[in-house]
């Protein structure tokens, strides 16, 4: 397949499943953003650079999530620099940077600590798949152990990491 | 909507599907937009489980791995993360070994057991107390931030206006604006106590300034702070060898000793509330001070396992 096939081949698969794609986008609460992040979809898979894509449609699924979190985040992280500039005087006086450092060790801490509670294997889990992004199958390989055990450890992890911040959060 | 959210079903299955969806193999995407679909808790649920990962993957991904390098894939199915489970675990402990955000040099855990007391001098001239059974957390490139773990601390501040001297307590800041106060941590409880100077509480809007003889009280993590007053010569006495009480309850005479002795010190049912006035010396062995502790302070200590159950001295043994 040339590479030129390959972009019009997804771009060809978008304009197939746009019911399916936007069904998503709009359960995933994009609402009327949907039909924009497809557009965005469709921009982004005509200047992917190429090579062989097993599975075409769960790729353009994989796209739209990655396009609907990074939505969230912008949103997220304008709101919190207009609350920021908003509360300008207060905390950023208040809250030297040291002292971040110190919030963030501290929770650090906290974090390694749950983790660790869990049993000799659940940060490492965590790391490889949520930090190095590694596949499961590959990290039970790589462990030893079953898939359906590094699927219980990250539940065990994210259990444990919800309740840690709620946690954060009341205090 | 936000409250169905709280369903603790809901966050699990929330949270099931932001592991799956993150895995790259993932490939149930009509299954995925159903449940999404079937009630509008799904989708704020799956954002906030996605979010504490996020949460803590970013912190982590600040301080080293556990282990130095991933065992590849060839590896044998000898359960090798055995070894680099237990590595794991000395990292976690050896908390000392980790790099700073921000800076080179490694914060230092300082821990006493029950029963020891340590003093620490500081690099700004400041010095801190630490009562039997604490933990503190002090990084040498900012001296005057000190993050109290667990346990019971007396400050003893250098006070300078332009650095304000900081305790970070399980997500609580205390700023000093004087010079001698006492901080005890005991899970999610709070206590500040002022002997000299002042004490600024929470720092920002709604701050508490605690003023000498001032006591603050919090039971947990979302309670409000109750304040008091107490003598401020009793105030962190325990740090120089000596308790001090004038009025106090038995429970806070009780937590003290059990502090300082590293025995178990409890109250007799009905008798924690009992005004206790009075000094007790804290040299010796626990046996001696318990020996000496009973007349000086009216009570009566009975043998309970490791430690004592104290009840009033004229009351009837129960």
């Amino acid at each position: 397949m040339s590479p030129a096939d390959n972009m019009s081949g997804l771009q060809h698969v978008v304009l197939n499943e746009r019911g399916r794609l936007l069904r998503f986008l709009a359960a995933r609460g994009m609402g009327e953003d949907a039909e924009d992040v497809l557009h965005d979809l469709w921009q982004r898979v005509a200047s992917t650079p190429t090579q062989p894509i097993a599975d075409p449609l769960s790729y353009l699924f994989r796209a739209a999530e990655n396009l609907v979190r990074d939505r969230r985040r912008s949103t997220v992280s304008r709101d919190r620099r207009q609350q920021e500039w908003h509360d300008a005087g207060t905390t950023s006086e208040e809250m030297p940077q040291g002292e971040r450092a110190l919030i963030a060790r501290e929770q650090l801490r906290e974090v390694q600590g749950a983790l660790a509670a869990l049993g000799p294997r659940v940060e490492l889990v965590f790391r490889r798949c949520r930090l190095d992004g590694v596949g499961q199958a590959i990290v039970a390989r790589e462990l030893g152990v079953s898939l359906s055990s590094v699927e219980k450890d990250l539940q065990k992890a994210y259990r444990a990491l919800a309740q840690l911040r709620a946690k954060f959060d009341a205090e | 909507m936000t409250t169905n959210a709280q369903i603790p079903e809901i966050k699990e299955a929330a949270r099931l599907w932001a592991i799956r969806v993150q895995d790259p193999a993932f490939a149930d995407w009509d299954g995925f937009t159903e449940w999404l679909e079937a009630d509008p808790a799904h989708s704020p649920a799956y954002e906030a489980a996605l979010d504490d990962a996020d949460w803590a993957a970013d912190l982590l991904a600040r301080a080293p791995a556990p282990v130095a390098e991933p065992v590849a894939a060839t590896a044998p199915r000898r359960p090798w993360w055995l070894g680099a489970g237990a590595a794991a675990a000395a990292a976690v402990a050896a908390i000392t070994g980790w790099s700073l955000l921000d800076h080179d040099a490694p914060a230092q855990q300082v821990a006493t057991a029950p029963g020891e007391h340590r003093t620490i001098d500081l690099a700004d001239g400041s010095q801190i107390a630490l009562n039997g059974a604490t933990r503190v957390t002090i990084d040498p490139d900012t001296p005057r931030h000190v993050v109290l773990d667990q346990g019971e601390v007396r400050f003893a501040v250098k006070h300078d206006a332009a650095n304000p001297f900081v305790v970070m307590t399980g997500g609580t800041r205390l700023l000093d604006a004087g010079t001698v106060f006492n901080v005890v941590r005991d899970g999610d409880a709070l206590e500040v106590a002022v002997a000299e100077g002042a004490v600024i509480y929470q720092p920002g809007p709604g701050e508490v300034r605690l003023a000498p003889g001032d006591t603050l009280k919090r039971r947990g993590g979302g309670a409000a702070p109750v304040l008091g007053r107490a003598d401020p010569q009793t105030i962190g006495s325990w740090a120089s060898g000596e308790l001090h009480y004038d009025n106090a309850p038995l429970e806070q005479v009780a937590r003290d000793l059990t502090r300082s002795l590293g025995r178990p010190v409890r109250t007799a049912d009905g008798a924690g509330g009992l005004a206790i006035s009075g000094t007790l010396r804290l040299d010796g062995s626990p046996d001696e001070i318990v020996a000496r502790a009973g007349p000086f302070l009216g009570v009566r200590f009975t043998r309970n396992g490791e430690g004592w159950t104290m009840s009033p001295a004229n009351g009837a043994v129960r």
